[in-house]
């Protein structure tokens, strides 16, 4: 296997990104302005309680030392506790993770399901100018058009309209699945616009190129149908890049769901961390973080993989990337 | 297929003689709500059309009407030239910081390109660490640490294109590197900055013009979304971004102070959008393009 | 298909103004007018309904010492808090002290206090109230060193003086002690099983109020159930779930869709956003709470160093236009006192208020400052203090003074003011919570006691002197003569300038809930009257 070759290396640079994302949000978060003891005290408080609250976190000891203290535990599992709260991060995050998982999931599933076919279609239906155009646009509109400016329309017009909660519906999915997957209907499917937009754009732009390949004119001579060129050399042909570009913007979303969920009133992982932010609790942002950046190289690797599999070809530009 | 795209593959032409009157009506069209927008940010504090941005002057949140042609915000600030200005401030913001990720992008692109192996590991790797991060808290925490503002907004923008921009330049100049002219040039002794601006820039150049008008659109999403956040350009200066945000305060009791903003964004994206996919159209043989 | 897209992309475009179209407001009742003196709202009798109540709160309680409520700071930790502790004290309408776990009270001099105890009083675990819990409870918090234990004032001992009786004695004496008493950092506490070890205050709530935390998400939730134990008339609300909902835009949302019954806001224009619909019934509540603008006073390189330039720039800013234009007018302009209590001073007849317009260019004029670019630095989890950044930079540029504004989030607000080193910003806007009594928030603008303000504010000896008068004269026209006193030095060294009261928006579905409120509250507790609300079905 091909595939053996290149793997170790990787891995190997995964893992370098991985160390190399901690190390970073650890630094940065130490460069915020202002930091919990602040937030939690508030004005009124000494400078002396500060400092031993700050002593109490273990902020006192230099960064590296907590780096390396805060790595030797998360490599066990063991991200430290919230600052706010005092409950360990993993577990608070254990109780949001499903949320999110579950919000991203539909949101994937609304991408290939909504974006595939439609760039399919737009790539293969021969249209007059006008309607090219008009494709186009529309496709162009749906990169264009602000998560935030979307989700808060949409909140607005869904609390207007009697169909009971618009926003902080979602419950816990182990509880109630088909409540929770009503309620992220909506924050699930403004979060897919810019991802269904983008797919449809490259899964167009991936027929066009198998299109103008020899064997598809070869067999567009042969007078096979449309639909047996779509499902047996357009489909096939397309599927690597268009795999590609899921698998980024799966891990993407991740990021998408910050937004979304903070204005549908989501609690997940993306409102987690922006609470975590604006409180400085360094614990939590650097898990959240981290975990996004796993997820992000994870579904790299993956991808890599299996277009490996498919087109062995691809291995190679896949180790450069 | 009557699509323009599929005629440049059918009939490539020479980039250089993409002139004007090659580009199908939607682009010509695009270009010209680019150009029209430009214009109104450039003339329209000159002018002083609707006043001053800044000023306090009619009833809070009033509606748009002959004095007020916007309506005005929740200060009583007329809405038309802070829109203007907005549009100013949102485009100058963006190209001055696409303009950086450009450089920064195609020079580290190119010697990822040219020099493959480790220098090309270790570049997407910093890359790939920027990339991974969630693309707004990476703004966020810029902005944060630098302090928000204008220049909090170009870093953010600047680290949040260039990793992808790296990554699209370094393929095509990787696929420019390995062509037989270059490994002439080598081993006739040409000398590898030489190398790299005659014949890799060259040859990267429409891969960089169409990367750079896809980052001038995120541009404008990272700088609205920022803004948005309240990270961004600070009041009472104003940009596309920070107007929504005021926007959807203020939604339910006035509506156009969220619609003109919107309205500008989405149509300023889309036509850079259009643009670029007419440029990439014209620059990139399919069969090279990359997803 | 791509026409259908496009058709639902415009639809969405257009939903905006339809919606907005859709919502005819109609004539709206007057949201700041009381249903009686002293109430925005008195809760229906006739109303039988028992059950649920759904509140959405905009931000969690958060405190270094968890739920140990002695050294709470916060507003909503004095709400949630407050709900499973009684104070010995309650504050009335008026401000006026009313019976709460003291039945009575009585000051033989002005600084002996003997309050009678209620002999039916039970913790939430059954164990029934005694003087001794009371007397650790004041112990307590007085060890703690916090801002409240300075807030109690000058307490020299606390005795139990009889089965049902608890005497506090004072160095001095302490106007507002009864006002410090009446706030959920002095509620009484079960001392004994603390003292045993067998609570931990910090992780739970055991206290004699109306009711028991059930379940506590940080940041997300909180469930409240009756207490069985508690010893006023079983509350019609016999469970509480309370939101914690970030984002004021989902506040309005879920009042809208009913998926709240109470909600607090905090921007004053939601007020106008939601008068459209009709189940829903906002009124703006006025407090005690004031803005204030910092003028750095402690940074040498500052143009605000000077005296004379602090205060130019204090009569430069106009009050009231600054409450019409920030604040919709609900605001009320203020001194050091607030303007909602008893014994506030007018601010009309504050020093900087008689300056005019050329009277200030002469005073900067003398000081020697004509072009000068000074820096503001305020918050962005609030709407107003931007709002009011900008109209102070507004009104200051009419006198040819420029400002540069940076708004930024808590953490680093925090970071630039009140790091325990010199600021370096010469300008502030914040607000501090007004509480119960006249001379309570003054303490901060005693430089000698109020250690935070060092980084900003050099302080003077005669301020500080007033303070302490205004805090031991007991209140009435000789207070009141302290009082102005006081606001009138604090006005003409404008370290430190009281600014607009700051009122806040509740909204209530009146399909759910009939509640009462005061119309004006000291301590920002919107659920204080919780055990009187009707809920209208079960």
């Amino acid at each position: 296997m091909r595939i053996l070759t290149w793997l170790p290396g990787r891995l190997l640079g995964a893992a370098v990104v991985l160390v190399g994302a901690s190390a970073l949000i650890f630094a940065a978060v130490r460069f915020l302005p202002g930091d919990y003891a602040q937030i939690v005290l508030g004005p009124l408080a000494s400078a002396q309680e500060r400092e031993a609250l700050r002593t109490e976190f273990g902020f006192d000891r230099t960064v590296g030392e907590q780096y390396l203290l805060w790595l030797g535990q998360a490599v066990t599992g063991n991200f430290g506790h919230s600052l706010a709260s005092g409950q360990p991060v993993a577990g608070e995050l254990a109780a949001r993770l499903p949320v999110t998982a579950l919000l991203t999931a539909m949101a994937v599933v609304w991408t290939v399901v909504i974006g595939v076919p439609l760039g399919i279609l737009a790539g293969t239906r021969t249209g007059t100018t006008r309607s090219t155009a008009a494709g186009r646009l529309v496709s162009s509109l749906g990169v264009s058009v602000p998560d935030y400016v979307l989700a808060a329309v949409v909140v607005f017009a869904l609390s207007s309209l009697p169909l009971g909660p618009s926003v902080g519906a979602v419950g816990a999915p182990a509880q109630d699945l088909g409540g929770t997957l009503l309620a992220l209907l909506p924050p699930s499917l403004v979060l897919a616009v810019f991802t269904i937009a983008a797919t449809a754009r490259a899964t167009r732009d991936a027929v066009l190129n198998v299109l103008v390949e020899p064997h598809v004119s070869a067999a567009v001579a042969r007078g096979e149908t449309r639909l047996f060129i779509i499902t047996h050399h357009v489909l096939r042909n397309a599927a690597v890049p268009v795999l590609t570009l899921t698998g980024t913007i799966t891990a993407m979303l991740l990021g998408g769901a910050v937004i979304v969920e903070s204005v549908f009133d989501v609690s997940g992982l993306g409102s987690y961390l922006v609470q975590g932010l604006g409180r400085r609790d360094y614990p939590v942002i650097q898990t959240c973080v981290l975990l996004a950046t796993t997820v992000f190289v994870l579904m790299s690797l993956i991808v890599d993989v299996v277009t490996g599999l498919l087109d062995p070809r691809v291995a190679v530009s896949g180790r450069s990337r | 297929m009557k699509d323009t795209a599929t005629e440049s593959t059918t009939r490539p032409r020479n980039p250089v003689r993409g002139a004007l009157a090659s580009f199908d009506a939607l682009t010509l069209t695009c270009a010209g709500v680019l150009a029209l927008l430009t214009l109104a940010a450039v003339a329209g504090p000159l002018a002083g059309v609707g006043g001053d941005p800044t000023a306090i002057v009619g009833p809070r949140l009033a509606p748009p009407s002959a004095e007020y042609p916007l309506g005005t915000d929740s200060l009583g600030r007329s809405l038309l030239p802070r829109v203007i200005e907005g549009v100013g401030t949102t485009l100058v913001v963006s190209a001055v910081a696409v303009l950086c990720t450009a450089v920064i992008s195609t020079a580290g692109g190119i010697v990822a390109g040219y020099h493959g192996g480790a220098v090309n590991g270790v570049v997407m790797r910093i890359g790939d660490v920027l990339y991974a991060f969630p693309a707004i808290i990476l703004a966020i925490l810029v902005a944060s640490v630098v302090g928000p503002g204008r220049t909090a907004a170009l870093v953010s923008i600047v680290l949040v294109t260039v990793p992808l921009m790296t990554r699209m330049v370094g393929a095509a100049a990787r696929l420019v590197c390995v062509r037989d002219y270059v490994t002439a040039a080598r081993i006739s002794g040409v000398s590898a900055p030489r190398i790299m601006v005659r014949h890799v820039l060259t040859n990267v150049s429409g891969t960089v013009a169409v990367q750079t008008t896809y980052a001038l659109s995120v541009a404008i999403l990272v700088e609205g979304g920022l803004s948005f956040l309240g990270y961004g350009v600070q009041l009472p200066a104003s940009s596309l971004g920070l107007l929504i945000q005021e926007g959807t305060v203020y939604m339910v009791k006035a509506p156009w102070a969220l619609l003109a903003p919107s309205v500008i964004l989405v149509l300023a994206i889309v036509a850079i959008n259009v643009i670029g996919d007419s440029l990439r159209d014209r620059f990139e043989p399919r069969k090279a393009r990359s997803l | 298909m791509t026409k259908r897209l496009a058709v639902a992309s415009t639809a969405l475009v257009l939903l905006v103004p339809l919606a907005a179209c859709g919502a005819d407001p109609g004539p709206a009742a007057d949201p700041a007018a009381e249903e009686e003196p002293g109430y925005l709202a008195v809760a229906d009798t006739s109303l039988e309904g028992t059950g649920t109540l759904r509140v959405h709160l905009d931000y969690d309680t958060a405190e270094a010492a968890g739920l140990d409520p002695r050294s709470a700071d916060v507003a909503r930790s004095w709400s949630l808090m407050g709900l499973s502790y009684d104070t010995l004290v309650e504050v009335g309408p008026d401000f006026e002290f009313l019976p709460s776990l003291a039945e009575s009270w009585r000051t033989p001099d002005p600084t002996t206090y003997v309050f009678t105890l209620r002999d039916d009083a039970v913790f939430s675990n059954g164990r029934p109230m005694t003087a001794r819990d009371v007397r650790r409870s004041l112990e307590h918090l007085l060890e703690s060193e916090s801002t409240w234990a300075a807030q109690l004032g000058p307490v020299e001992s606390v005795e139990e003086t009889g089965e049902h009786e608890v005497t506090v004695r004072l160095e001095h004496p302490h106007t507002a002690f009864l006002g410090a008493l009446a706030n959920t950092p002095a509620g009484i506490l079960p001392m004994e099983e603390v003292d045993g070890g067998s609570v931990d205050l910090t992780a739970e709530m055991v206290g004699t109020g109306p009711y028991v935390a059930t379940e506590h998400i940080q940041d997300e939730s909180w469930t409240f159930e009756v207490n069985e134990h508690y010893w006023g008339e079983p509350p019609a609300v016999e469970r509480l779930e309370i939101s914690i909902v970030a984002d004021e835009f989902n506040r309005a949302a879920a009042l809208r869709d009913g998926s709240a019954d109470f909600a607090y806001f905090n921007n004053i224009d939601t007020l106008d956003q939601l008068e459209a619909e009709p189940a829903a019934r906002v009124v703006f509540q006025e407090n005690t709470d004031f803005y204030y603008l910092i003028l750095n006073s402690a940074n040498p390189g500052s143009p605000l160093a000077d005296d004379r330039v602090r205060f130019a720039v204090n009569a430069a800013v106009d009050r009231n236009q600054l409450s019409e234009l920030a604040l919709g007018g609900h605001a009320r302009p203020t001194g050091v006192a607030p303007a909602t209590l008893p014994d506030a001073c007018p601010a009309g007849e504050l020093p900087s208020a008689l300056l005019d317009d050329d009277e200030i260019a002469e005073i900067l004029e003398e000081a020697g400052v004509t072009e000068v670019e000074l820096s503001l630095v305020t918050f962005n989890s609030e709407t107003a203090p931007g709002q009011i950044a900008q109209v102070v930079q507004q009104q200051l540029a009419g006198h040819g003074l420029s400002v540069d504004i940076d708004i930024v989030d808590d953490a680093s607000f925090g970071a630039a003011l009140y790091s325990g080193s010199t600021a370096t910003d010469d300008m502030g806007v914040s607000w501090y919570a007004g509480y119960g009594d006249a001379s309570m928030v003054s303490r901060w603008w005693n430089t000698d006691t109020a250690a935070f303000t060092a980084d900003f504010m050099v302080g003077d000896p005669a301020v500080n002197d007033l303070v302490v008068q205004a805090g031991r004269t007991p209140r009435g026209p000789e207070r009141e003569a302290v009082i102005a006193d006081l606001c009138a030095a604090v006005d003409e060294r404008s370290e430190v300038v009281p600014l607009v009261t700051r009122p806040s928006v509740i909204g209530y579905r009146t399909d759910a809930v009939s509640p009462t409120l005061h119309s004006v509250e000291g301590y920002g507790d919107i659920l204080r009257n919780i055990t009187d609300f009707r809920l209208v079905s079960s």
